[in-house]
């Protein structure tokens, strides 16, 4: 860490590059403790996929489709805004945007950070499997859909549909709800639970103001059929 | 997949030009074929038909046969056909100016009649190109970039339903109504059952893609008296399956969405210009510099006059 601080970043335009080039390169920078700052991103798709620990790229523009996706250990910055799928399927390390993002933000998240400045589309946190997401505005419709693991943590609102079909993920949200999904339930965080949660964004760099933190967990209606509760299964 | 685009712009210029960059950027979501909704001046004196004609070395006997057609349709060729420069093909495109009193359903029907010929479209604005291939081969055919007009659509289309042939590519013309077009990201999961209501009441389809259901839905409810952003939110609940399209009318392009908010769509403007499309690189074929976007939600309905 010492050493990489004294070496100046790597600058790449990657105007006219074709990606898998830029991605070559990005590995071998990283995995020799190189960081990277990528220009003219131009928002296309699937930049810094698949990167080795080891340094730190920041893409200097607008992103597009699964930025950061199945990360391994890289801390990746998108300085304006990022499309679909960003984070995607990452193990560890962090992917944080500056700006908006779209749908599906941190899907099948396994490990590590996301983090979103701005607003996210639809479906954040879909399917996420461990990892945490922060999101600093507010999050789309149906998002936390079907997550099984890990943390969506909302500092704004949150559109319609939030959670549903949920299992073991777990969703906190700062500002309004606008509606749940099916099967979701709101609890009152325990305060253990929200001091972590504020450690996190704290260390983040989110102000810490008061705040009212729900929880969304699943009501567990439809872990396991019962044909009393057929009706909940109907909306299906 | 496919991709889909349109621009508006505050006075006319050159949108085939940007139409044809948009779509190449999209090229990955589909290449099957790619086609373009143009809207060049409105002149109420004159209709403009885009036909797909079969038999091209017989072609000077087929436009008599259309000609003669569009006599017992009650219209008038204003100029002689023109049609593209491919010489080598078996098919032509041909552009025909026509008196606007013509019966377009009757000509329309008894075009088709006479086998091997495809109507594309119908307008006193709107002219649709759309061919197999991508976007750079489709514009090169035919002359796509050289298009002057205020505003238009872009597709390009990974075949999901029906064929890849010429006929169902994308945009659809709202058969009969002059100067609608559509194009679609999606699947319509209701069609037939939606297409034989309407074909109950008289309509007829030129193909077998759900897509060209939306354009002829569309018409119709603002035929029965609905506004355009009325007929927009109508089709949100009446179609059932996955879509995002954007539908384009003389005065202008309106854009719906799903309840799902399955299918992406985004947009941006400047002072001269309003363009929008599936992904975000597709419009900086237009403002290539930074951006800021507008992203859509589920049963989302925009009208960009």
């Amino acid at each position: 860490m010492e050493l990489k601080k004294l070496r100046e970043a790597l600058r790449i335009d990657a105007d006219a590059k074709p990606i898998r080039e830029l991605n070559i390169l990005l590995r071998q920078a990283l995995s020799q403790q190189q960081d990277v700052v990528i220009e003219n991103p131009r928002s296309r798709h699937n930049l810094g996929v698949a990167l080795p620990a080891g340094g730190s790229v920041r893409f200097e523009g607008s992103v597009g489709y699964y930025c950061g996706g199945l990360n391994n250990g890289a801390v990746i910055e998108v300085a304006h805004n990022a499309g679909w799928g960003t984070g995607e399927g990452m193990a560890r390390g962090m992917v944080r945007v500056r700006g908006h993002a779209g749908q599906s933000t941190g899907a099948s998240l396994r490990g590590g950070t996301v983090v979103v400045e701005g607003n996210t589309g639809a479906r954040a946190g879909v399917a996420q499997k461990g990892g945490v997401v922060v999101v600093g505005g507010q999050v789309g419709f149906l998002s936390g859909f079907m997550a099984q693991a890990g943390k969506l943590i909302v500092l704004g609102d949150a559109a319609d549909g939030l959670g549903d079909s949920l299992y073991q993920g777990s969703i906190y949200v700062a500002g309004h709800i606008h509606g749940l999904g099916l099967d979701a339930v709101i609890l009152e965080p325990p305060a253990a639970e929200i001091d972590e949660i504020e450690s996190i964004i704290a260390e983040l760099g989110f102000s810490l103001t008061p705040r009212a933190w729900k929880k969304v967990v699943a009501g567990q209606k439809l872990w396991y059929f019962d044909k009393r509760e057929a009706d909940t299964w109907l909306k299906v | 997949m496919c991709g889909i685009g349109g621009i508006r712009l505050a006075e006319s210029g050159e949108i085939g030009q940007h139409l044809v960059a948009m779509m190449t950027a999209l090229r990955h979501r589909g290449a099957d074929s790619t086609g373009f909704a143009l809207y060049g001046p409105y002149r109420p004196e004159r209709l403009v038909a885009r036909l797909r004609v079969e038999g091209r070395a017989q072609l000077a006997g087929r436009l008599d046969q259309i000609a003669a057609v569009l006599r017992q349709a009650g219209g008038e060729l204003i100029s002689p056909p023109t049609w593209d420069g491919d010489d080598t093909a078996a098919d032509a495109f041909v552009r025909l100016e026509i008196t606007p009193d013509v019966d377009i359903a009757q000509a329309t029907t008894g075009w088709i009649a006479l086998g091997g010929v495809e109507v594309h479209s119908f307008g006193h604005s709107l002219e649709i190109i759309k061919d197999v291939g991508d976007a750079q081969t489709v514009a090169r055919r035919h002359s796509i970039r050289d298009f002057q007009g205020t505003h238009g659509l872009g597709h390009c289309r990974l075949a999901t339903e029906s064929d890849v042939d010429v006929a169902h590519g994308h945009p659809f013309w709202a058969r009969p109504f002059p100067d609608v077009a559509i194009v679609h990201n999606g699947q319509i999961t209701n069609y037939y059952k939606s297409r034989r209501l309407l074909e109950q009441e008289g309509y007829r389809f030129s193909s077998e893609n759900d897509s060209e259901l939306i354009s002829v839905f569309i018409a119709d409810r603002m035929k029965q008296g609905e506004t355009f952003a009325e007929a927009l939110r109508t089709s949100i609940t009446a179609l059932d399956g996955v879509f995002t399209y954007l539908i384009s009318i003389p005065e202008g392009i309106g854009m719906a969405k799903d309840r799902l908010d399955i299918k992406p769509m985004i947009a941006t403007h400047s002072p001269q210009l309003v363009v929008m499309a599936t992904e975000e690189q597709s419009l900086r074929q237009v403002l290539p510099e930074e951006i800021e976007t507008v992203s859509y939600g589920p049963a989302e309905v925009i009208i960009w006059n």
